[in-house]
């Protein structure tokens, strides 16, 4: 009897391999098919609790000396970073109605006293004040006011009540910002600035001295690109 | 002055007239007469730029509210007040301005290109500027001061 009992075990574990193996190869439907009477129901798991010894760091880790210079990392100047905000610059700071703001020296040629109302062109828009003469020069003056608040709230500055007192003359001798009042000349440092990464929406402000809360304004990004006629 | 310079940069005489505080020229040669406010007649359904007709001489012609043009405030007439009857390339029409001045000449050279910092549309009669007397001459270029819709519009009054 017992070789027949040998012979049964061997087909019974045959047809279980044959079985498993069909199993594996059998492919795994992608989706199931639902009745619509069938139900999903959840299933709820065990949840093993899990308990988390504190790390014991037995081996003291390896000191590294780094020194403080290291640490602050050079200013990488960004893409649309102008060159003069590189390294320190001088700025000449002005105020704009409440406003105080800061523009490097550079791209400035000169400031003038306003004595005289530009001669307004027809069909410029309102923040084109008009032309000056000055210094044998034709200068476009703007207002500052509604470049940098807006129309909405530039425009409700009543220019004959409220004149500009100052212009501030771009260094190409084409542009004049008017201005309320000129306040100093100062130094400016790269790394007491904020910069602005993104400059999609108001491109001329590129940045804020920390300190002051000033905004440090590029002018060449404020000013029109004229058009040729 | 050579002959050659005189071909080079030719003069040209401008009248000159005021709106507000801006001193204005149009070429003389487009300039047919000056009058004296008169009776203007309104046009029922005419934009805000045309300030009405007048009968001159048996001819109808539009009058332009030129301060609404440049976009200046309107004021009430006075004395001074004129009515520049001009001739543009295909039309004739008159043009209310403040007060006229006085005939200037000017070489081209003197003559130099205004900025335009907007619409091109709304700028573009403005031909030039010139510094004159201490301040500045806006130039206008009449054949543009109407567009070709708006002078077909003029022909409907």
């Amino acid at each position: 009897m017992q070789p027949k009992k040998l012979d049964q075990q061997i087909v019974q574990q045959d047809i279980a391999l044959d079985s498993y193996l069909s199993t594996l190869l059998d492919e795994i439907p992608s989706h199931v098919e639902l009745d619509e009477e069938d139900e999903i129901k959840a299933v709820p798991l065990p949840v093993k609790q899990v308990k988390v010894s504190s790390a014991i760091v037995k081996k003291p880790v390896a000191q590294v000396d780094i020194k403080a210079e290291e640490l602050v990392k050079p200013l990488r100047p960004l893409a649309v970073m102008p060159d003069w905000a590189k390294d320190e610059f001088q700025a000449l700071f002005f105020k704009v109605d409440k406003l105080i703001l800061a523009t490097p020296l550079t791209e400035l040629l000169r400031t003038i006293k306003v004595e005289k109302a530009p001669t307004k062109i027809p069909g410029q828009p309102s923040w084109f004040m008009g032309l000056l003469d000055t210094h044998d020069q034709r200068i476009g003056v703007l207002d500052t006011g509604q470049l940098i608040f807006g129309k909405s709230i530039g425009q409700k500055r009543d220019l004959d009540k409220q004149p500009f007192q100052r212009i501030l003359i771009t260094q190409d001798g084409r542009w004049g910002l008017a201005c309320d009042e000129i306040l100093s000349i100062g130094k400016v440092e790269p790394d007491k600035v904020r910069w602005r990464t993104l400059r999609k929406k108001k491109p001329w402000l590129i940045g804020t001295v920390i300190d002051e809360l000033t905004a440090v304004i590029d002018v060449n990004h404020l000013v029109p690109h004229r058009k040729s006629n | 002055m050579s002959d050659d310079n005189k071909q080079n940069d030719p003069i040209m005489q401008w009248v000159t007239f005021r709106l507000g505080d801006e001193k204005y020229g149009i070429n003389v040669m487009q300039v047919q007469e000056v009058l004296r406010i008169s009776e203007i007649a309104p046009v029922p359904g005419a934009p805000s730029y045309v300030l009405g007709i007048i009968n001159l001489r048996g001819n109808v012609v539009t009058v332009i509210d030129t301060r609404n043009r440049f976009g200046l405030m309107s004021i009430e007439t006075d004395d001074a007040s004129r009515v520049v009857i001009i001739e543009t390339e295909d039309h004739i029409i008159g043009i209310l301005v403040d007060s006229v001045a006085e005939v200037v000449e000017l070489r081209a050279s003197e003559i130099e290109t205004a900025p335009n910092v907007g619409n091109d549309e709304t700028s573009k009669y403005i031909q030039g500027v010139t510094s004159r007397d201490n301040e500045l001459l806006i130039l206008v270029d009449l054949n543009k001061f109407l567009s070709d819709e708006e002078k077909q519009e003029m022909d409907l009054f």
